[in-house]
Formats: C-alpha cells, sequence, structure tokens
C-alpha cells in the first residue's frame, strides 16, 4: 500500500490548511486585531501620566473637528493630494504613452528610469531633493549662476518643496498603470482613427484617452491617498509651514503622547480619504460608462 | 532616410525628456555628491575621494543603523519567504472559491497606508503588554508589510503553470514532500527569489513602522539617516546614501542574474 492511499478524503482536503493558516493567523493578530485597537483608542480619555487614560470619552473627535487649525490641517492634506495627483497624471501620461510605444533600443534604460524613485530608500530620495531645494542647493545656485535670481528662492520647508518631492516620488506608481493599460490598447484602433480623418489630436481625446480611463482611474487613487498618508517627505520638506495630518498625527504620538487625540486624527483622515475615493470613483466610473 | 519632425512631435518628446531627468536627478545628485572631496554638499564639486565613505565606516552610529537594518530585513524575509509561499500555494492550488477572497486579504497590508498600519501596531503591542522596549513590534511590522510581496510574486508565477506536472509526480508516487521539492520548488523559484528581494528591499526601506516602533536604543538605517539630517547635513549623508542605493542595485543586478527584468511584474 502506497502512503497517498492512506490518507482519508477528509485528511486530503484540510492537510493543505497547514499552508494557509500560519499567514492568515500572522495578519489576524497583527494586522486585523491592531485597527480594533485604533478605534479603542480613539475614544479613551486623555491622562497626564501615561499616553491614555482608562475611561471612554467622544472629546477627542468633537475638539479636532471643531478645531479651526486642525481642520485647516485637514484641508492643507487633501488638497496637496489633489494637487500631486493632477501633477503627476499630467507628467505621467506621456511618459507612459510614450514608453508604451517606443520601438528605442533605450527602452530597458528608460524603464529603469521610471521605476528609480521606487528602487532607491525614501529617505535617500527626500534627501536628494534636500540637496537641490535648499537654500544654497543645486536648483538656487543654478539659477543665481544663469543670473535668474539675486537672492535665493524659498523652495523648501513649504508647499512647493512639499509637491516637487511628492511627485516626484509618486510619478511611478501612476505610470506603471497606465503603462500597463497603453499597451493594452490596440494601435490600430489609433490608425483607424487616423486613416478616417481624424486628426492627432481628436484621435487622442476620442480613442486614446477613453480607453486608457482604468488605468488613469487605478493610478490617481493610488497617488491621492499614498500622498496625503506620506510622513517623511513632508517631515523633511515641509518644516512648519506645510504641516501635514500625518505630521500632526506623529507628533502626537511620539513628541506629546497623546494617543487617543492622535488615533481620532488617524481616523478622521482615514475616513475623509475612503468618502473622497469612494466618491471620485463613482464621478468617474459614471463619466466611462457616458462614453460614445 | 531622416524623418522630419513636427512641432508637436518635438514638444511632447522634450517633455517626455524632461520627466526622465528629473526622475533620475536627485538619486545621480546623491551619487556624484557621495565622492566629492570638499566639505559641503555642493555643486561644482572639489574633487573626486572617498573620504566620506572613511567617515561613514568610522561613524559607529551609522554602522550599528546598517547591521540592524540589514538583521531585521534578513528575518523579515526569511518568515514572509516561507509564510508567503506557503499562502500562494494554497491560494492556488487548494482555495478554490475562497481564492478571491483570500488574495485581496492578503494583499491589503499593501493597499493601506504603511503609517495607518504602525500606529495601530503601536496601540496594540501596548494593549497586550509587549510594548517597544524589545524591537519585537518593529519585527513582525515588518513582516507584515513584506508578506504580500511575496505572496505576490509567487502566486503569479504559480498561475503559470499547471498542476498536472504535480499530479503527474504524485501519481508516480512521489510523496508530498518529496513533490515539492523536486517539482514545485523548481518551478516557482523565479517567483519566490524576486519575492524575497523585493521583501528584504522593501524592509529596509520602511520607515513609518520602524520610527514608531523601534525599541528603545535600537535604529534602523532609514530613521538613522532622518534623524542625522535634522541636525548635521554633510556629505556623510550622501556616503550613506550612495551605500543603500549600491545595495539595491546589487539585489536587482541579482534579480536580472536570475529571472532577467523583462519578467517583473507590478
Amino acid at each position: 500500500m502506497t502512503v497517498a492511499q492512506t490518507i482519508s478524503p477528509a485528511q486530503r482536503r484540510l492537510g493543505p490548511l497547514v499552508l494557509i493558516v500560519p499567514a492568515i493567523a500572522l495578519l489576524f493578530a497583527f494586522f486585523v486585531l491592531p485597527y480594533f485597537s485604533i478605534i479603542v483608542m480613539s475614544f479613551r480619555t486623555a491622562s497626564a501620566s501615561a499616553p491614555y487614560g482608562d475611561s471612554y470619552t467622544l472629546v477627542h473627535f468633537t475638539t479636532a473637528l471643531s478645531d479651526s487649525y486642525t481642520m485647516g490641517i485637514l484641508a492643507r492634506t487633501l488638497g496637496l493630494g489633489l494637487l500631486v495627483t493632477v501633477i503627476t497624471l499630467i507628467l505621467g501620461y506621456p511618459v507612459a504613452w510614450h514608453l508604451a510605444r517606443t520601438k528605442s533600443r533605450w527602452k530597458g534604460l528608460l524603464y529603469t528610469f521610471v521605476l528609480s524613485p521606487l528602487l532607491v530608500g525614501l529617505v535617500v530620495r527626500t534627501f536628494g531633493w534636500m540637496i537641490i531645494l535648499s537654500k544654497n542647493g543645486v536648483a538656487n545656485q543654478s539659477l543665481a549662476w544663469l543670473g535668474l535670481t539675486d537672492s535665493p528662492l524659498q523652495l523648501m520647508n513649504n508647499n512647493l518643496g512639499v509637491t516637487i518631492a511628492l511627485v516626484h516620488v509618486f510619478l511611478p506608481f501612476i505610470i506603471l498603470p497606465l503603462l500597463g493599460n497603453i499597451q493594452a490598447i490596440n494601435p490600430e484602433l489609433e490608425s483607424a482613427a487616423r486613416s478616417l480623418g481624424a486628426s492627432r489630436t481628436k484621435t487622442f481625446f476620442r480613442v486614446t484617452l477613453p480607453l486608457s480611463m482604468p488605468g488613469i482611474q487605478a493610478g490617481t487613487i493610488l497617488v491621492f491617498v499614498l500622498s496625503i498618508s506620506a510622513y517623511v517627505t513632508p517631515a523633511m520638506l515641509g518644516g512648519a509651514r506645510a504641516k501635514t495630518m500625518s505630521v500632526l498625527v506623529v507628533q502626537y504620538l511620539v513628541d506629546n503622547f497623546r494617543w487617543p487625540a492622535g488615533a481620532a486624527l488617524a481616523l478622521i483622515l482615514a475616513f475623509t480619504a475612503i468618502v473622497t475615493v469612494w466618491l471620485y470613483f463613482m464621478l468617474t466610473r459614471n463619466m466611462t460608462r457616458r462614453l460614445p | 532616410m531622416k524623418q522630419s519632425r513636427s512641432a508637436t512631435e518635438v514638444m511632447f518628446l522634450t517633455i517626455v525628456s524632461a520627466v526622465y531627468i528629473f526622475l533620475m536627478a536627485p538619486i545621480v545628485l546623491i551619487v556624484v555628491l557621495s565622492l566629492n572631496s570638499g566639505e559641503f554638499l555642493l555643486f561644482p564639486i572639489e574633487g573626486l575621494s572617498l573620504r566620506w565613505f572613511g567617515e561613514l565606516y568610522a561613524s559607529q552610529q551609522f554602522i550599528d543603523a546598517i547591521l540592524t537594518s540589514l538583521q531585521v530585513a534578513g528575518i523579515a524575509t526569511v518568515v514572509s519567504g516561507v509564510l508567503g509561499t506557503a499562502a500562494a500555494i494554497y491560494c492556488v492550488r487548494h482555495a478554490g472559491r475562497m481564492r478571491g477572497v483570500l488574495r485581496l486579504f492578503l494583499m491589503t497590508p499593501l493597499l493601506i497606508p504603511e503609517i495607518l498600519t504602525a500606529i495601530a501596531l503601536l496601540f496594540y503591542m501596548y494593549q497586550i503588554g509587549v510594548g517597544t522596549s524589545y524591537s519585537i513590534g518593529m519585527q513582525i511590522g515588518h513582516i507584515v508589510i513584506t508578506l504580500p510581496y511575496v505572496f505576490m510574486n509567487v502566486a503569479t508565477s504559480l498561475f503559470n503553470f499547471d498542476d498536472s506536472v504535480e499530479e503527474a509526480a504524485r501519481s508516480l508516487g512521489a510523496s508530498p514532500v518529496v513533490t515539492f521539492r523536486r517539482v514545485t520548488l523548481p518551478l516557482i523559484k523565479p517567483g519566490v527569489i524576486t519575492g524575497c528581494l523585493f521583501a528584504f528591499i522593501i524592509s529596509f526601506d520602511i520607515f513609518n513602522i520602524s520610527l514608531l516602533l523601534k525599541g528603545v536604543g535600537t535604529t534602523t538605517l532609514p530613521i538613522q539617516l532622518f534623524d542625522y539630517l535634522r541636525w548635521d547635513f554633510d556629505p556623510t549623508a550622501a556616503a550613506v546614501s550612495a551605500v543603500s542605493i549600491t545595495m539595491t542595485l546589487v539585489a536587482i543586478l541579482i534579480l536580472d542574474r536570475f529571472v532577467g527584468l523583462r519578467s517583473l511584474r507590478f
């Protein structure tokens, strides 16, 4: 009798569960349960001697939602996310299209260029922008050398610096989904439109762009969510003037030891993000539907 | 024969080239400035030298941070590698109708912002009484974040071959263990290597989880660099960055050698 025959059908069905149970158990214990901790924590009372108190309250939500400073930061964070998303789309689309259609033998190299921000550590990338954007940085040096500016421009510790660096970091996240999407569009559709007399512009707006809507949707949602939750870039390049929600939350948790209030802020940010993405999703879905 | 290009085309190519340069610029600058012999992170560089790499080698803080990062990333890679590969085999071969749900569940750590996961784990570690006196919370966080990368890559490589080879081995009398070691593993090897290298690179770069969950007195390379840049702004930081860029490049070259970059799917 071989080994295989001694195994009962029940064992054969349950045996493979050994493969999946450890991963599920790990994620349940250290990913799902912790998310309940955030919710519980946000209702805890504050305490002077510990990060959080013993009883429960709603005060952290009411305080945050009625505080104009906090709401201002929330609004700025969302605005920043929107701006970064729009800029990455405008800059990323031509690159994705070029990479999808080019027959250049440098294609592999160009692909590496697009991936490069992803392959280098986040702190390292942001540090690169500090070198470029600081007061004596490469950008100001070049501008002065060209005679365009008399005194150095303020390029970091404000929204401008954070926006530039975030656009750099997240460009690959919009180019890659778009690249896959545009590659899947049959180039003959474009040639057909052209041969039927449509101009290049018309072909783009009536054929290519509508067909790449799924890629645009996926890429923009990804970039928006990543931008509003980014911590390293705003913390390094934003200074005090361009604080975002993530920076404020970490400040509450690490510097002030006000964990319940920090948890409430994190939940407010997450909730706003979910609502925004959901609204956008519904809006763009209708847009795609109405296309001829 | 030379083709003349229209004005629109020239403008398009200019924009595209500008974006390519924009993507590469900070990285190239860091590497060049790390080789600067002068005191400052400024252009034009005064000359080529390795002095800042010497400074780095002499800095106990940075060496400790690099060693911690290597250790945390190594453990995360091994654990995620085993758990992620097993989960992928189950999902593709045995899950049946549950496949979609399981796949989504195992991918969620990738879909949710890392900062939220970091905060959640911080609260949770205190509530279960572990706290952050050791780096155990940080290590677990790294495993949670890197698991989806291994899972995704192995699952993709499993989809690419059908299970009849395994059935053949089994029907010829091979035990499940032998079948796995002699048939399945060689076939999914590229996926496992890619997944593990990704896990290593990602873990080496994780910031938020390390920031909130690192134990007292331990620090990883990204955190150490971040702290260093708050007070100092000299080419040592560029040297550290160049070392970290080189490590990633080496990982990518290994990847290219084993599986070829063209097979990568993001």
